[in-house]
């Protein structure tokens, strides 16, 4: 069964599986054991270790994937089969190929970087085995995702991902607000998941109802050894159903990489940790959407309908999500959006034909944004967990490490560059994104040219991102003054309700228990462990952000990643473009639709605009927040303007959706079981049983209980019977 | 030899009267005589009629069975009155344990 | 050909053993409680074991009834005491046996009346196994009908507030559905009867003579009218949308164990029926009358999960979920194609186990509390880890997530429907699994929102405030069912294979032309490896039945319907120009 040294991959998938079982069984009695300090060392270790482990090999499979020749880079391992029916069969396999690699690599690594920031950021949490058990399950499941050889595997990872996600954003559980940011997360994933079975559905039954023209005999249908080559067979000729299926997965994708119409449930879910969102939500799971087109490329290229709209809708979230990141205060949420635009760019890339320099951006987007949501979380966790940057300003002074990564990861994400020298990460996948897209090669539908159109929207978007990139900058680590001094004793916060837990103490209730009087002792603790269970509750009390404090700068666990990052975010893009290196190892074989889609647009003078679009975004943002915070967007929002204000409700779209699905819904819902199900449906089965209660009813008056009257009654039918009889004899015998 | 249809006469007045009783009297006691009474008047004309019926003969075999078929019948219903009133008078009994008297107009409700 | 008395054996002492344990159970005092409570569980731990044994004998290739018993009973009436197994039933038998143990167990809560309460339980196994293991259609109708009887009481004596309104509905309600069934099945044996001249209840006998043709030819307008009137029965068992109405209020108001009996087992009658009866008997009508009943497992998926996901009461919420589920099963089975149906058949057994185990869990926690009102929680997963995570998994299970059980059977239901529908099979359409699919995100909906209400916030309510967390046998009682989950959503093979042959003959008994139909009396029909119909060398009775020589096919597979991606395409034309 394993004979080869790809075999290793078993070890990949199977150390952060191990690692969340440990935790999951373990962990809360292993700090329980050593104590809370040398526990949570240990419960971290054990987190961080397999992931970095898993790294390592991932590097060594990856280099040895990189020597063998660039058609053979593709390799299937089995390891038993999951489904198998007669007509229907999904192995347990994985593919190891330049794209799976690719994503194991940011996966392992990037995420055994945000393991040992979180070992540190988490280290006042009580529940840090619980913690570290979800985050490794997500690197499993993820893992599953993009390793999986079928696109039954990849929905295991795809929803098992969206589960530790929810989990993971109703981490700290007990603020309601936070649970009900996990459902709507877990739900409108759902709603995308929806299409995507659906879109898978349509592959199965488009293959397998042509079976005769194909000849596959074992029914791996979702397998993607057995789609790609034979899509193309029975699709080439039908865009309509090729535009439908690859439509259908986009919605999939929409909903896991945050896209327009269901982008909502990123932003909310910022309510989880911060590594969790610089791992989960923005490095590695929002970009699974990406991965899947990149995986399923041909059968997107298939549709040019279908690029069209993958474009525009990129296009529309990039510029979308950018004009709300202006109206946001909260140092996360305005990173949110900026994931959820530069997820945008990346479906532009995937529309317009570049399907690379959509895993390009992917990989750069993980480093800067990875560095820019560990930093804020650094920012955080020195501002007494408050996250509104209107607290913040001057920071640098007090945060050098973390200011100076989070100004690498700013300029980074701006794509600023020396043209034609060096470029920042970010610089060089937005170049070949806008590139591919202002070639406009592919995306075109109805004599439209939607790549283009979406080239140029990215193009503005670019400047966009940098200006309020800058914002965030400018407002968290420059500027005079060091606003928290002058906050007001409380009330400032928006968007971090307290923890303090609304319980009443009511001793005398206690009297209450035991209704039954039977065996309610093993149910319930008793008065003094009642006790001690609060004196433990009541340490973790929370501080506050007040006018005395002093930031400090984070533990070593912290800085160092984004230190690791901040090169990253240098030097990666620089090296990996280099010789078109990432172009060339991801995209080996050509595509079987597409010939190449060159990413020189002609007569565009690419680079010199898209530096003029990053320096002129910068350069507006520090004219307009160089000096601080304005009092247009300040604490009081009736002075702010009313884009502004619009902006920060996201243009009233989310309230507009989640009042129509959640308010809409529920009154319809309730309708429904009131009026519907209760009054007509049960209505019409309790109204059968009435009429039968009513028809008895006529006769119950018979019964009138008198033991006499029931014998008169038995004489009077003895005697009719009688009298019959006769009458009957004597007939017969007149007859005779 | 007395004529059959004193017997009969017989039967049907004492019939007559049990039945008469059982729906006039509100005591269960009586009820129960009563019944008895009818029961009796019954197993009267079953005897009267085995006596009297003539005799198919076949052979001897079923010249028997004939006329004793009447008097089977007899010692049926004397031994289904015997259980009866045992069934009887112990519910009799157990109504009166209850309420302390005994009144079949009181005893209503299985009313509907 | 089957006539020959072969004594009880093997699927005998499997039903009877709980009639025999409720037997012995009356004879013992009912202050001696926890005896009685012993001899139950014992009874049903060894009940499990015997039908492992049978499980340990079955031979999963083929689709013939195994360990036939045929013992003479009324000779005059055709009806004999006939019990036979196949892959279909053996599941549902095993998983009426675990859900058995784990409610016996559960009982010790039970405080009063033990004993009745106990005899009541055992009596229902005996009879749910003997509708699942009955090959006589009165057999099965009297076993089918003597469920109701301990439901009853179980419901009415041991229930909620409300428990004599949802007795009586939930007795009278199914009741009187399945006197339509009766006259059904003895419309059957009287065809049966004119077509071959002999009386029989035999399902098998009946199968042979509907797949050779010869009992319908006569009474063509009959079938239809016989088909709903299996349907109807079968429908209110299931239930499916617009029979669903005693299930809220029975499901609610029963007792923990009878919850769990009711979703686990019972519900899966009415889904097993459509597989025994409604497939294999109506083949010339099937196929005309998939429509209607498919518009009601739709309209049910997303109904139920409207309807739970506004339930104040936590029991309602999963009641109205399994009507939800239901429905998944049905738009499998009546998808017809064979992936459809192995879903469908494949999420009778997950729902009983998810659902099974939900009631268990909320039982669990009402043992405490006494409150089946969400208001009256919040904040549990604090104060109960471990009760919060069990209860996380089997709702992810329900949810469907992958890696779990709920999964498998729902994708496969959804992508055999989708399979038929895509084909325009049967006059359905794309809007059905359209519609069925968006029944996935509600159910997502209402149980993470049951999860929320229970499971976090704060703790406003004292009560919850010092509830420990479960015991170690309450853990490993759940955990029972928590192991099944995972193992039916990472290796489902175990359950599927076995199942394969049966689901396969009995979709082929019902779309195939005469000649071509697998007959359950025909020893030498077979479904081989690729699912064809074949011929195979002459097998003994209760012969090796797996390894079988081919010697022709008689009948293609057809795992797949033919989808013409051109006249999809023009269909779907055809919608745009409309517009």
């Amino acid at each position: 069964m394993f004979n080869s040294t790809y075999d290793l991959i078993w070890l990949v998938l199977g150390l952060p599986l191990v690692g969340f079982l440990v935790h999951a069984l373990f962990g809360k009695a292993i700090i329980d054991l050593l104590g809370a300090r040398l526990g949570k060392k240990m419960v971290g270790g054990l987190a961080v270790l397999p992931i970095a482990t898993a790294f390592a090999i991932g590097i060594g499979l990856t280099y040895q994937l990189a020597q063998s020749p660039p058609e053979a880079r593709n390799v299937t391992l089995r390891l038993f089969d999951w489904i198998t029916i007669k007509s229907l069969s999904v192995p347990f396999e994985v593919l190891i190929d330049p794209l799976s690699m690719t994503m194991v690599l940011i996966i392992t690594g990037v995420g055994a970087l945000i393991h040992l920031y979180a070992t540190g950021y988490m280290s006042e949490e009580r529940d840090y085995a619980r913690f570290f058990t979800y985050l490794n399950l997500f690197i499993a499941f993820m893992l599953v995702l993009v390793l999986g050889n079928n696109l039954g595997l990849l929905f295991i990872g795809w929803e098992g991902v969206g589960l530790c996600s929810y989990l993971l954003i109703g981490f700290w559980y007990k603020d309601i607000a936070n649970a009900k940011a996990a459902n709507k997360a877990f739900i409108v994933n759902r709603v995308g998941d929806w299409g995507m079975t659906l879109g898978m559905f349509l592959i199965v039954a488009v293959l397998a109802g042509n079976l005769d023209r194909l000849g596959v005999k074992d029914g791996r249908w979702l397998s993607y050894d057995v789609i790609l080559p034979n899509a193309v067979n029975v699709l080439r000729d039908h865009p309509v159903a090729a535009t439908i299926i690859a439509l259908l997965l986009f919605i999939g994708a929409c909903g896991k990489s945050a896209q327009f119409p269901l982008y909502l449930w990123l932003p909310d879910a910022m309510a989880g940790p911060t590594p969790v969102s610089a791992l989960i939500h923005a490095a590695t799971m929002v970009t699974a959407g990406v991965f899947m087109l990149n995986r399923l490329h041909v059968l997107f290229e298939l549709s040019p309908l279908a690029s069209a709209v993958i474009a525009c809708v990129g296009a529309f979230t990039a510029l979308f999500a950018a004009l709300i990141a202006f109206g946001q205060t909260d140092i996360k949420k305005v990173l949110a959006y900026s994931t959820v635009s530069q997820l945008g760019f990346m479906f532009i890339a995937c529309g317009a034909g570049v399907y690379w320099a959509g895993m390009f951006h992917v990989t750069t987007h993980a480093f800067f944004k990875a560095l820019l949501f560990l930093g804020s979380g650094a920012v955080i966790h020195a501002m007494m967990h408050d996250q509104d940057m209107r607290n913040y300003g001057r920071l640098l002074k007090y945060l050098p490490i973390t200011g100076a990564a989070m100004i690498v990861g700013w300029l980074a994400i701006s794509g600023i560059s020396i043209p034609y020298v060096f470029g920042l990460a970010g610089y060089y996948s937005k170049e070949a994104i806008l590139g591919g897209a202002l070639a406009g090669q592919h995306a075109v539908a109805n004599g439209t040219n939607y790549g283009l159109v979406s080239g140029w929207v990215g193009l503005g978007v670019a400047a966009l991102t940098a200006m309020y990139m800058t914002r965030m900058t400018y407002l968290t680590f420059f500027g005079k003054q060091e606003r928290w001094r002058e906050l007001p004793a409380h009330g400032l916060h928006e968007t971090h309700p307290s923890h303090e837990s609304q319980i009443v103490h009511a001793r005398d209730a206690h009297e209450n228990y035991g209704r039954d009087g039977h065996a309610t002792a093993d149910f319930f603790y008793s008065e003094s462990e009642m006790a001690l269970r609060e004196q433990l509750e009541n340490e973790d009390h929370h501080h506050h952000l007040n006018p005395d404090h002093t930031p400090r700068e984070v533990s070593i666990s912290m800085w160092f990643p984004l230190v690791v990052l901040a090169l990253l975010s240098i030097f990666g893009g620089w090296y990996l473009e280099r010789n078109e290196l990432f172009k060339e190892w991801i995209s080996p074989g050509a595509s079987p639709v597409l010939g190449e889609v060159s990413i020189h647009p002609q007569g565009i003078q690419l680079v010199w605009l898209s530096f003029a679009a990053a320096a002129g975004g910068i350069f507006a943002g520090i004219l307009i927040y160089g000096r601080g915070l304005s009092e247009r967007e300040g604490w009081d929002l009736s002075k702010w303007n009313p884009f502004r204000r619009a902006a920060r409700r996201q243009f009233y779209y989310d309230d507009a959706m989640v009042g129509a699905a959640v308010g809409g819904g529920g009154i319809f819902a309730t309708g429904l079981w009131r009026w519907f199900d209760a009054a007509v449906v049960d209505g019409m089965v309790n109204g059968v049983g009435y009429l039968a209660a009513g028809v008895g009813g006529l006769f119950r008056k018979l019964q009138t209980g008198y033991v006499r009257g029931y014998a008169l009654l038995m004489f009077a039918g003895a005697l009719g019977f009688l009298g019959y009889f006769v009458w009957l004899i004597s007939r017969t015998a007149v007859g005779q | 030899m007395t004529p059959l249809w004193q017997y009969l006469a017989l039967g049907l007045f004492m019939f007559t009267t049990g039945a008469i009783g059982v729906v006039v009297r509100r005591n269960p006691v009586v009820v129960f005589m009563c019944i008895e009474l009818m029961l009796n008047a019954v197993n009267l004309t079953f005897l009267a009629f085995a006596r009297y019926s003539p005799s198919v003969t076949i052979n001897a075999k079923n010249q028997v069975q004939s006329w004793m078929a009447g008097q089977m019948m007899v010692i049926f219903v004397m031994a289904v009155a015997a259980a009866e009133v045992a069934v009887g008078l112990g519910i009799i009994m157990a109504i009166y344990r209850l309420r302390n008297e005994v009144d079949v107009d009181e005893m209503s409700t299985l009313r509907g | 050909m089957h006539n020959s008395s072969t004594g009880f054996g093997i699927l005998s002492l499997v039903t009877f053993l709980p009639l025999g344990a409720a037997l012995l159970t009356l004879l013992i005092p009912e202050q001696f409680g926890k005896t009685i409570k012993a001899v139950a569980i014992l009874s049903s731990i060894v009940s499990f074991i015997v039908s492992l044994s049978m499980l340990g004998r079955f031979q999963g290739g083929t689709f013939h009834f195994q360990m036939i018993e045929f013992v003479p009973w009324l000779k005059q009436l055709g009806v004999h005491y006939r019990m036979g197994v196949d892959g279909i039933s053996i599941w549902l038998v095993l998983l009426t046996n675990l859900l058995m143990i784990v409610c016996t167990i559960f009982s010790v809560y039970i405080k009063h009346r033990v004993k009745a309460y106990m005899v009541s339980l055992l009596i229902l196994q005996t009879a749910m196994l003997g509708v699942f293991l009955s090959l006589d259609m009165i057999l099965f109708y009297t076993f089918f009908e003597a469920s109701l009887v301990p439901m009853y009481f179980l419901i009415a004596i041991w229930g909620g507030s409300n428990r004599t309104y949802a007795s009586i509905k939930f007795f009278l309600y199914t009741f009187s559905a399945s006197i339509f069934m009766l006259v059904g099945m003895i419309v059957l044996a009287k065809l049966h009867e004119s077509a071959t001249g002999v009386l029989s209840f035999s399902i098998i006998d009946i199968q042979s003579a509907v797949a050779n043709g010869r009992l319908w030819a006569n009474a063509v307008q009959l079938e239809v009218l016989i088909f709903w009137a299996f349907t109807v029965a079968f429908m209110v068992k299931c239930p499916m949308f617009p029979f669903h109405t005693w299930l809220p209020d029975a499901h609610t108001e029963a007792p923990t164990a009878g919850s769990v009996i009711l979703a686990g087992v019972l519900l899966k009658m009415g889904t097993y029926g459509f597989l025994r009866f409604c497939l294999p008997m109506f083949p010339d009508v099937v196929r005309a009358q998939v429509f209607p009943i498919m518009v009601l497992a739709v309209i049910g998926i997303v109904y139920g999960a409207l309807v739970a996901s506004v339930q104040p009461d936590w029991k309602r919420l999963v009641a109205y979920s399994s009507v939800a589920h239901m429905g998944f099963v049905m738009f499998g089975i009546l998808s017809l194609t064979h992936t459809g149906m192995m879903g469908g058949a494949y999420q009778q057994l997950n729902h009983g186990i998810s659902t099974g185990a939900l009631f268990l869990l909320v039982g669990l926690i009402y043992e405490r509390t006494h409150s089946r009102l969400f208001k009256d929680y919040g904040g549990l997963k604090a104060q109960m880890p471990i009760f919060a995570a069990l209860f996380l998994i089997m709702m992810l299970s329900s949810v469907g997530l992958p890696g779990l059980n709920g999964f498998i059977g729902e994708f496969l239901a959804m992508l055999g429907g989708f399979e038929s529908s895509a084909s325009h099979m049967f006059g359905l359409n794309w809007w059905f699994p359209v519609i069925a699919g968006s029944g996935v995100v509600l159910a997502a909906v209402y149980l993470l929102w049951m999860f929320q209400k229970v499971f976090y916030g704060p703790i406003t309510n004292v009560d919850v405030r010092r509830l420990r967390d479960l015991k170690l046998w309450e853990v490993s009682l759940v955990g029972v069912l928590v192991v099944f989950a995972f193992w039916g959503g990472l290796y489902p093979n175990t359950f599927l294979k076995p199942m394969e042959a049966a689901i396969g003959a009995t979709r082929l008994m019902a779309l195939n032309p005469v000649g071509e139909r697998p007959s359950w009396s025909d020893l030498s029909m077979e479904i081989d490896k690729k699912g064809n119909l074949v011929q195979v060398t002459p097998r003994a009775p209760g012969g090796d039945l797996e390894h079988f020589q081919v010697e022709r096919i008689i009948a293609p597979a057809e795992l797949h319907f033919r989808m013409e991606v051109e006249r999809t395409t023009a269909v779907f034309k055809e919608v745009q120009a409309r517009r």
